[in-house]
């Protein structure tokens, strides 16, 4: 206890002595130190031209959704502004609207013509039952990054490749076992074996886990179509996908050749020049396949939003910065430079940054690349049970999978699609069972 | 049951040691330093039990409270009676969770247990080389937290690339492209490989502290009898290693019902089909990342009653209870 009673006094005095020279004028929290390192230079600029102290703290993802939302409820001291991770939104929107506690931009947004200039489906993750929250960083179009060397080699016209019916007849035809020793040494696509990313399969097929009035809505016709693809990749004769993972194991894959092609949403470009160097010039890019001829040739995966506390000291001056971070034409060229992220701000997608050709990426304009997607990028609605709806959508997807081994040759393909449609159902009760028995959700800001 | 030391007894109670303080030091007695002296112990207990009532005391009633509500966050709340726990019991995830947790316990109990008792018997011959080596050895995983091992063996258990499939492959020519991570039947023989490595040194320590302890008397006079090594184990290692043995049974059964960190660092969540989902995750699923604290509690005390009963069965069984003879 008396260790504890020193413990306290001496943060107490240490953070007496860090306000000593006065609060700073605006806090600023974000999950990554990436986005902190590429906003420090903008942020001096800032705080020079505002005459202003801007502080940026750097929180690990889990603790800011969690205890931010704990310390906004508990009425504690939080920060002004926050950067919010993927996903996360839900978290605070759980409530009645008037509890949310960041300040609704919807106003703000239409005054300063941010509704226009920015792409207008990445508002809607970024939202709760039309009430925008935060605002978006990022646009995320997801296309296909591919070995190109070895791709050539195999003699696959990439441009033939226009649906995924297509993709997976060629994949099925280069997935080889080469040195005959009972192990397939070439696939045609890196998928996730526990379904980590059919969530941007399902949006590219024209559904989602939400609707827009928030409503679970992944047992669709388009849920079937994403699910009987993803299961047919990874399981039996019509196999063509193998899990490369993460890091170093992810590394050697895409060096080996083990994989020809990889989902890759722009942040994972920035990933790959990083973790495969060795790989300059041989990778390339290339739109998704469309499910349909015609269909839309890339999803979404990821993304970040900034939000203001309702306990913002100086929303105006809070505004500013964000504007002066996220939609200022001076900082966004070389930050994409920098991460390869595109940004929602239309016309930064024409600056010079954006059509300069890459080396690593086979002289390809990443920038133009992913900007020409960007305006057919699926929404995506947020919930509260955003995480519970995508666990049990991975779930209906293992069942499947387990059902293929099983059952598939004497059932076929109406039996698998039949069984996926059961199998989406089951588990999107499960789910609205857990939301139908929140007794806050409710728009009138009433308990039920 | 009571001890006698060279103090006293020590059952008395905090009046009694009182009443002696003051006949000690005041025989002729003496009215405020008597009043002194009798409530002296009083206050040498007071934070003892400030600290119990803050930090343990307090949370218990409250989670209590909560488990009748449910909460947004720490402010909001609504009283929903009994629903919570009706939810939990009738939801299929709460069911995936225990079962996990069950077979989880099962095999630390199992094949964990007698694989530490059977590492404590090979260090504790008495002619074995090596054995302060070979202890610190097994008992080092220990040292190392459960985020590490996670993070270890994520890469141990990779398809293709890792150490463990390629050894299998080396050594039965199947088993590269096995998915430990990601395929729901093997995520639980995943963990308990992983939680063998973590613990099985931990429990040596225990059964070769036991073990160092048997009465050496005790087995001289089997071995005269004619006793075999069986029958010495049988008949005079396991009854003096029992109240030890009963201690490490129900302090793994604990451990393996409060399962979390593990999984959920190694799984990165709860795994395919929720087949790395313990019943302390489904708690922290509910409690910290939708913000149900109300559910959360529920959860808490079903866990608590469960691991109550499981321990009292094991006591019983292992006649620790009746050893107060």
């Amino acid at each position: 206890m008396l260790l504890a009673i020193v413990s306290g006094a001496v943060i107490f005095a240490s953070s007496q002595n860090e306000w000593a020279d006065g609060k700073p004028d605006l806090i600023f929290a974000t999950f990554t130190k990436e986005h902190a390192e590429s906003y420090r230079p903008a942020i001096a600029i800032f705080e020079k031209e505002n005459n202003c102290r801007v502080q940026l703290q750097v929180v690990d993802s889990r603790a800011l959704t969690g205890r931010l939302q704990s310390a906004i409820q508990a009425g504690a001291e939080v920060p002004d502004m926050v950067e919010l991770l993927d996903g996360s939104m839900g978290t605070f929107t759980k409530g009645p609207i008037k509890d949310v506690g960041f300040i609704e931009l919807n106003d703000y947004l239409k005054r300063d013509g941010l509704d226009k200039a920015l792409v207008s489906n990445r508002f809607v993750k970024w939202s709760s039952r039309g009430h925008i929250f935060a605002l978006p960083h990022d646009v995320h179009p997801v296309m296909l990054a591919y070995r190109r060397d070895l791709v050539e080699d195999l003699k696959i016209d990439v441009n033939k490749l226009t649906t995924w019916d297509e993709f997976a007849r060629v994949g099925r035809e280069v997935t080889k076992d080469l040195d005959g020793n009972g192990v397939v040494d070439r696939y045609m696509i890196d998928l996730a074996e526990d379904g980590g990313r059919i969530g941007l399969f399902l949006m590219q097929a024209g559904g989602g886990l939400f609707d827009a009035n928030g409503d679970v809505a992944f047992d669709s016709e388009a849920g079937v179509d994403a699910l009987y693809f993803y299961v047919k990749q990874m399981r039996g004769n019509t196999r063509t996908a193998f899990s490369c993972g993460w890091g170093q194991n992810f590394a050697k894959s895409v060096i080996d050749g083990l994989c020809l092609f990889y989902i890759c949403p722009d942040w994972r470009t920035k990933q790959f020049q990083l973790d495969v160097a060795s790989m300059n010039g041989k990778m390339a890019l290339m739109p998704l396949p469309a499910f349909k001829e015609g269909g839309i040739r890339t999803s979404t995966w990821g993304g970040t939003g900034l939000a203001f506390t309702k306990q913002c000291r100086d929303f105006e001056l809070a505004w500013k910065l964000a504007k002066h971070l996220y939609y200022d034409e001076r900082q966004l060229g070389a930050r994409f430079a920098a991460t390869n992220i595109l940004p929602p701000l239309k016309s930064a997608w024409q600056l010079p940054e954006y059509s300069a050709p890459r080396e690593f990426y086979s002289g390809q304009a990443i920038g133009t690349l992913y900007a020409s997607l960007a305006p057919f990028v699926p929404e995506e609605q947020s919930s509260p049970y955003a995480t519970a709806a995508s666990a049990k959508f991975a779930e209906a997807f293992t069942n499947a999978k387990l059902y293929y081994e099983a059952r598939y040759e004497k059932y076929g393909d109406a039996g698998l699609r039949d069984y996926i449609a059961a199998e989406l159902k089951r588990t999107a009760d499960q789910v609205r069972r857990q939301i139908k028995r929140n007794v806050f959700l409710s728009d009138t800001g009433q308990v039920k | 049951m009571t001890t006698a030391g060279p103090v006293g007894n020590i059952s008395q109670t905090p009046r009694m040691i009182a009443s002696d303080l003051t006949v000690r030091a005041h025989p002729s007695g003496g009215g405020g330093w008597n009043r002194r002296a009798r409530t002296a112990p009083y206050l040498f207990l007071i934070p003892y039990f400030l600290v119990t009532l803050v930090f343990f005391l307090y949370p218990l009633i409250y989670a209590t409270i909560l488990a009748f509500y449910q909460t947004n966050g720490p402010t909001s709340r609504a009283f929903v009676g009994l629903n919570n726990f009706r939810f939990v019991l009738s939801d299929p995830d709460f069911h995936t969770a225990l079962w996990n947790t069950t077979v989880f316990a099962f095999f630390s109990i199992f094949l964990q247990l007698p694989l530490s008792l059977a590492l404590a018997l090979m260090l504790n011959v008495r002619s074995a080389r090596l054995k302060s080596f070979f202890r610190l050895a097994i008992f080092a995983p220990n040292l190392v937290g459960q985020v590490f091992v996670g993070i270890l063996f994520t890469m141990l258990f990779a398809p293709r690339y890792g150490l463990i499939n390629k050894m299998l492959h080396a050594l039965v020519g199947k088993g590269l492209e096995m998915n430990w991570l990601q395929d729901p039947s093997l995520v639980m023989p995943a963990l308990i490989i992983c939680s063998l490595w973590m613990y099985v040194g931990f429990n040596m320590i225990y059964f070769l502290a036991a073990l160092q302890n048997v009465d050496q008397s005790l087995v001289e006079a089997a071995k005269i009898d004619g006793a075999g090594p069986w029958n010495i184990f049988r008949s005079v290692t396991v009854p003096a290693i029992m109240p030890v043995a009963t201690f490490v049974v129900i302090t793994s059964t604990v451990g393996s019902f409060q399962l979390f960190e593990l999984p959920y660092i190694l799984l990165q969540g709860f795994g395919p089909r929720n087949s790395g989902m313990t019943v302390v995750g489904y708690l922290y699923n509910f409690a910290f990342d939708t913000g149900d604290l109300g559910t959360g509690a529920a959860v808490g005390w079903l866990l608590t009653f469960i691991i109550l009963i499981i321990s009292l069965v094991q006591l019983r069984l292992s006649g620790t209870m009746r050893n107060d003879r």
